[in-house]
């Protein structure tokens, strides 16, 4: 019998400490030749026969594509391999329209937006300012505040209401849920230019002050309410049984586990339902121009007088028929993403989970 | 009550076999449950002395873990759930209509198949979770930790880092974690729903020396489906059974060496030798 003596000190890591994706060279070839050939190809043809992109697209490139991927992968992986491949080419063609089509939104944005982007643009309101007015005098301050106030009414009241009914759906045993999961899942197809309308004609009808910055958000609410309600519900459903057990055991009234075990559990995923809540309303245009009356001045008071936001600000500058305004309508279009923007990562960066 | 007992087996006679000589702390009455219209356990009385150990035995789906539910109320929690008979707990039914089940799970604590420490707080914050869920106070924070992790067997491993989040434990300490959790309330029952089931040897062992510290004051009932285990930390076994569709009952109860050496019903010598289950 012998006794192996070990050294039991750790050894450095070799360079090659991945045999799985040890590849010889025919099979790189023929991998950066799968991926290369069929768009050469596809630009040749195109080219010869005058083809628009997009047929190119679909009747030389993709096909080839899949091809080319099938045969790469019987050379590395054999037979097997060619579902992944094609999976693979799928997956990545799909990938990249969305991210194509995403990123020239972003682009175009920036490009047309970016002239009208100044300090005073930021900082100013558009008072005294007609669709001749030149880019150096006015600004979206005035629809960047209402924007704020109104969503932000909006959502103070739908955030509670919302997670409320998403909470109620599924720590309650009541008969009501049924009935409630398929209100909200209609109310979530409505259209928003209905949501508008209803709120306009049941004030109108009620005799009530037609227009107002307060109408807009009540007409947002409906908007945003079926979103946050049913997307906390499923959130609420991921966590797990075991853990609300675990709370009634240890003998916690059904609220503070709700409050100290549940919801922080779900505490991520209720931000991302929130975010998407106000991704939902933050750019309707129609509710506003049903409720509100866009105005140039700034006004700090929803409750009362006109109120510009910056999707009714762009409405009224995009059709007003200048160069400058057009250009005002982009900047206002910029400033209202990088807005978003800004409000995802910082919930994002402070609802970051502890662990 | 009126209850239909023609589905019950000759269990009756071997249950009444068992005299205990402590006072019942615990002790169930003909109890019966329901899910649904489904029958799922049929009249059974079982009696848990103060600070005994009671090991729960019989093949998967026979209703010790149903059983062991309802205990403590926490049986009710599942939809259409149902149940008839009693569970007197110090004398006093506790399903009876004065009595909040909070204050019942609060005296009769619980831990479960799966470890489930609650994974947002840290490792201090599962012990005390208990207290700050059921809003009670405690003097002195840190002994308490200190006090049940240490009953728990838990203590020396995770003083360096109570502030780690529960889920950077292993699974065997995560249960201990369960265990110093439920401990943390000073419960006068420990109901244990197979708590080594998805544990290795050697948290399995530690955890049977948990088990024997703390039943020096606790009354501790353990579902089992190790019939070493059962013989190394009960003092009292009951065998359940639950034959072709038939609800669960209880064939045989007895003190653990009678059990497993001297049965009286001959299922119960076919489970306990590994015949079948």
């Amino acid at each position: 019998m012998t006794i192996q003596t070990l050294d039991r000190a750790p050894i450095t890591r070799p360079k090659s400490a991945t045999p799985w994706r040890r590849n010889s060279a025919t099979k790189r070839i023929s991998i950066v030749l799968a991926g290369t050939l069929p768009l050469v190809i596809t630009i040749f043809t195109a080219q010869y026969f005058l083809l628009p992109g997009a047929t190119a697209l679909l009747t030389v490139f993709i096909p080839l594509q899949l091809v080319a991927s099938a045969l790469a992968a019987i050379k590395v992986g054999g037979r097997r391999g060619i579902p992944d491949a094609i999976l693979t080419v799928v997956v990545l063609s799909l990938v990249s329209l969305v991210v194509i089509v995403l990123g020239s939104v972003l682009f175009n944005l920036a490009r047309k937006g970016s002239h009208a982007i100044s300090r005073q643009f930021l900082f100013y309101n558009s008072t005294y300012v007609t669709s001749s007015t030149s880019l150096d005098y006015g600004g979206v301050a005035h629809a960047v505040i209402g924007t704020f106030l109104i969503v932000g009414l909006a959502a103070v009241v739908t955030i509670p209401l919302g997670i409320g009914t998403g909470v109620f759906l599924t720590e309650t045993r009541s008969r009501m849920r049924g009935p409630v999961r398929f209100i909200s899942q209609a109310m979530s197809g409505l259209p928003s230019i209905v949501s508008g309308l209803f709120i306009f004609s049941f004030f109108a009808v009620a005799g009530f002050s037609v227009r107002g910055g307060w109408l807009g958000s009540l007409a947002l609410l409906l908007l945003m309410l079926p979103t946050i309600a049913r997307l906390s519900e499923e959130v609420l459903k991921l966590v797990p049984q075991d853990l609300r057990a675990a709370a009634m055991a240890l003998g916690a009234p059904r609220n503070r586990a709700f409050f100290q075990v549940i919801f922080p559990a779900a505490r991520s995923g209720m931000i991302t339902a929130v975010l998407l809540g106000l991704a939902r309303i933050v750019g309707e245009t129609a509710p506003l121009l049903m409720t509100t009356v866009p105005t140039n001045g700034t006004n700090y008071n929803p409750f009362s007088g006109q109120i510009s936001t910056l999707p009714t600000f762009i409405y009224k500058w995009i059709g007003a028929g200048s160069d400058f305004s057009v250009q005002r309508a982009w900047g206002a279009a910029l400033v209202l993403m990088i807005l978003v923007g800004t409000i995802f990562v910082l919930a994002r960066i402070f609802g970051k989970q502890k662990f | 009550m009126t209850l239909d007992n023609s589905l019950a087996p000759e269990a009756g006679n071997t249950v009444a076999q068992f005299q205990s000589d402590g006072d019942a702390h615990l002790e169930t009455r003909n109890l019966h449950v329901w899910f649904g219209e489904r029958h799922v356990i049929n009249d059974v009385s079982l009696v848990f002395p103060e600070n005994s150990v009671t090991a729960l035995i019989g093949p998967s789906g026979c209703g010790k873990s149903t059983f062991i539910r309802t205990l403590n109320r926490m049986h009710e929690l599942i939809p259409y759930a149902g149940l008839a008979g009693e569970v007197l707990f110090k004398g006093q039914n506790i399903y009876s209509s004065g009595v909040d089940p909070v204050d019942v799970r609060l005296s009769i604590g619980m831990v479960f198949q799966k470890p489930n420490p609650f994974p947002t707080m840290t490792i201090r914050g599962n012990v005390l979770s208990g207290l700050r869920l059921s809003g009670t106070r405690s003097r002195n924070e840190d002994r308490l930790v200190e006090e049940s992790l240490q009953r728990a067997s838990l203590w020396n491993e995770v003083k360096d880092r109570l502030q780690s989040p529960a889920g950077s434990l292993s699974g065997g300490q995560q249960q201990r974690l369960c265990i110093a959790r439920s401990l943390a309330l000073s419960p006068d029952v420990l109901l244990m729903d197979e708590p080594c089931s998805a544990l290795d040897p050697g948290s399995t062992i530690r955890i049977e020396e948990t088990i024997r510290q703390i039943s020096k004051n606790m009354t501790i009932v353990i579902v089992t489906h190790n019939m070493q285990q059962a013989q190394r930390v009960s003092d009292q076994t009951a065998f359940f059974l639950a034959e072709d569709n038939n609800p669960g009952y209880v064939v045989e109860f007895g003190s653990t060496p009678q059990i497993f050496t001297t049965p009286q019903d001959r299922r119960t010598e076919d489970y306990v030798s590994g015949r079948f289950g």
